[in-house]
């Protein structure tokens, strides 16, 4: 298959699943609750209930109230916010995405930045120290709730010996070391065995076996030849790990009361504001959907070998 | 573990302690998941206390090895509710969720990557779409949603990881069923007339059942940990009903006074996942070396 014809239908799949994340949660949110009954006082008559949800729309048959919602999707109009007096939702989730994305990297960069020089020392050490302590992390990353290290790392760091501040993102990188540990650490874990074991198979390999008879160093070796061929797994599993770490981003924002979209949902949602629930849930759907074509995509760049629709 | 086996080869005299690594490595996670398993189906009888019973006049103390008594002995929380007993129905929830959801989530998945792999073309396309969508739904968000249409309770929090957790089969059956298609005892069991169904059960799935075992036995970590998530963030199980995950977000508003009632159900999760993930580990490496990629 051409390269742009797999990377079309690539994205015809995505657009797809983004239409159908659409559908469900427009149908799954018209079921959560009554908006009128949070933004109205609780004495409102009958009457102001009634105008209230004529204004609204939420009269018309469900049906006829997704074609709606579906042709101003079209013209790329979000709708406005139930609360804050008609806000018009896509700005509010563009501030919070930025948060959402910042903490998104920082713990994939925590993640990468452990991971990688670790799973390789790790190697090339077999049996020694550094490999116990690589191992030992690995299972302890993995196995950890997140939400509750994020707790305990409140308590010691913040609370008790004051280094960062306990919630929020006010105080700019040093608020933003906790949640990304937080967040990072399970992906650190998949990451460094994944490189751990992809070495040390690689390692093993004839090709390995001809570049140090020809005579290279054992640096070059590693980080010309090795390092390449055992990173290339590790891709994909960026690619599923970037939708945990989105969605992990939800619980994570949760604990650290972190200004981002997973915490706007699980308010929105609590608030019945179905427009905001509706938008930012797609928002996020898209960008993992995009992500995952992305590492498709890449992965194919990197490695001719692999046929597209293969898996 | 692989690189064992090599080293096995490389050094004979090795191979008698490392066979006992083995079954070292298999034994230590089975008693402890064999515990969960005894505690929570006698968590009635185990229990000291009635784990909803408050007394605030017991609040917060600790526990018999921190200063405490044995009328306690994993102290109580800020509600003087006893966290040993409060621990043991824990298990309960926990083992229930595992119980159903796995081999749940395991018969759904199978069933819909085989036959999407089997039929494969547009219809297969379609059904693999679906999977698709599971993944790009952030599974958390969509949990929460479920969770506040539906309320909290344990029924609920079934389904949603039912929902949440069946396409990690279906994705890895697939893609082994894709690979089996070809295979030639497959074609010469159509040449003899086979139908779908026969090859399915009679050829396929011999085949791939050692990859949903390997599945199974991960996820018994990732759903136990997904139920204290969901009780953490308020849509997991009923207000009333001692989860771990529960007895987390409780024990944080006391967490600057007394470390026991966070501490001990966070440590229970953490175990019980370790648990999880080791025995997981042991059983890829003995049964699929392929499936290293996992997790």
């Amino acid at each position: 298959m051409q390269f742009w014809s797999f990377l079309a239908i690539r994205l015809l799949q995505a657009f797809f699943v983004v239409f159908l994340v659409v559908t469900i949660v427009f149908f799954i949110s018209r079921v959560v609750g009554d908006p009128t009954t949070y933004l109205l006082p609780v004495d409102a008559s009958n009457e102001e209930v009634e105008r209230v949800r004529e204004h609204l729309g939420l009269n018309d048959s469900p049906i006829v109230q997704y074609g709606r919602y579906l042709w101003e999707l079209v013209q790329l109009d979000f709708g406005e916010s139930f609360r804050g007096g008609g806000t018009s939702t896509i700005g509010a989730i563009g501030d919070r995405s930025v948060n959402t994305l910042k903490l998104g990297a920082a713990g994939l960069v925590f993640a990468l930045a452990l991971s990688i020089p670790l799973g390789i020392t790790a190697a090339l050490n077999r049996g020694k120290l550094v490999d116990w302590i690589a191992r030992f992390l690995a299972v302890i990353g993995q196995a950890t709730p997140s939400f509750w290290l994020g707790l305990m790392m409140i308590f010691l760091f913040a609370v008790e010996l004051g280094w960062f501040p306990t919630g929020g993102s006010k105080e700019g990188f040093k608020s933003l070391i906790l949640p990304a540990i937080s967040i990072g650490l399970l992906e650190m874990a998949a990451i460094m065995r994944l490189t751990r074991s992809g070495m040390i198979e690689v390692m093993d390999t004839d090709f390995i076996r001809t570049a140090r008879a020809k005579g290279l160093t054992e640096r070059v070796v590693i980080s010309r030849h090795a390092v390449r061929h055992a990173l290339l797994p590790v891709v994909t599993v960026l690619g599923i790990g970037l939708g945990r770490l989105i969605a992990g981003s939800v619980i994570i924002e949760v604990v650290f009361a972190w200004p981002g979209i997973g915490r706007l949902i699980i308010d929105s949602i609590f608030q019945s504001d179905f427009p905001m629930v509706q938008t930012a849930i797609i928002v996020l759907a898209a960008a993992i959907s995009l992500a995952n074509v992305l590492v498709d995509v890449s992965y194919r760049l990197i490695d001719p070998r692999i046929r597209a629709g293969s898996l | 573990m692989a690189q064992d086996a090599a080293a096995a080869v490389t050094l004979p005299r090795r191979r008698i302690r490392i066979r006992w690594r083995r079954y070292l490595g298999l034994s230590i996670p089975a008693t402890i998941l064999l515990t969960l398993i005894i505690t929570g189906a006698l968590a009635d009888i185990l229990a000291t206390h009635d784990p909803n019973f408050i007394n605030l006049g017991a609040a917060l103390e600790p526990p018999v090895f921190n200063g405490g008594t044995w009328e306690h002995p994993l102290g109580t929380d800020k509600l003087g509710r006893d966290i040993y007993s409060r621990l043991l129905h824990g298990a309960r929830v926990s083992l229930i969720v595992v119980a159903i959801v796995v081999p749940g989530a395991a018969l759904v998945g199978t069933m819909i990557g085989m036959v999407s792999g089997w039929v494969g073309g547009f219809r297969g396309q379609i059904l693999m779409r679906i999977v698709d969508l599971q993944l790009a739904l952030p599974s958390v968000l969509f949990a929460v949603l479920l969770g506040s249409v539906f309320g909290p309770s344990l029924r609920n929090v079934i389904i949603i990881l039912l929902v949440w957790t069946w396409s990690a089969y279906a994705r890895l059956v697939r893609a082994d069923v894709i690979s089996l298609r070809e295979r030639d005892f497959v074609t010469a069991s159509r040449a003899v007339g086979a139908g779908d169904a026969w090859i399915m059960r009679k050829h396929l799935f011999p085949n791939v059942v050692n990859t949903v075992v390997v599945i199974m036995t991960l996820e018994v970590a990732i759903v136990i940990l997904a139920e204290a998530a969901l009780s953490f963030l308020g849509v997991g199980v009923e207000a009333g009903k001692a989860s771990w995950g529960r007895m987390i977000t409780e024990g944080r508003e006391t967490m600057n006074r007394a470390w026991w009632p966070i501490w001990l159900p966070g440590i229970s999760l953490l175990v019980i996942s370790l648990t999880g993930n080791l025995m997981g580990d042991w059983l890829r490496d003995a049964l699929d070396p392929r499936l290293r990629h996992l997790r």
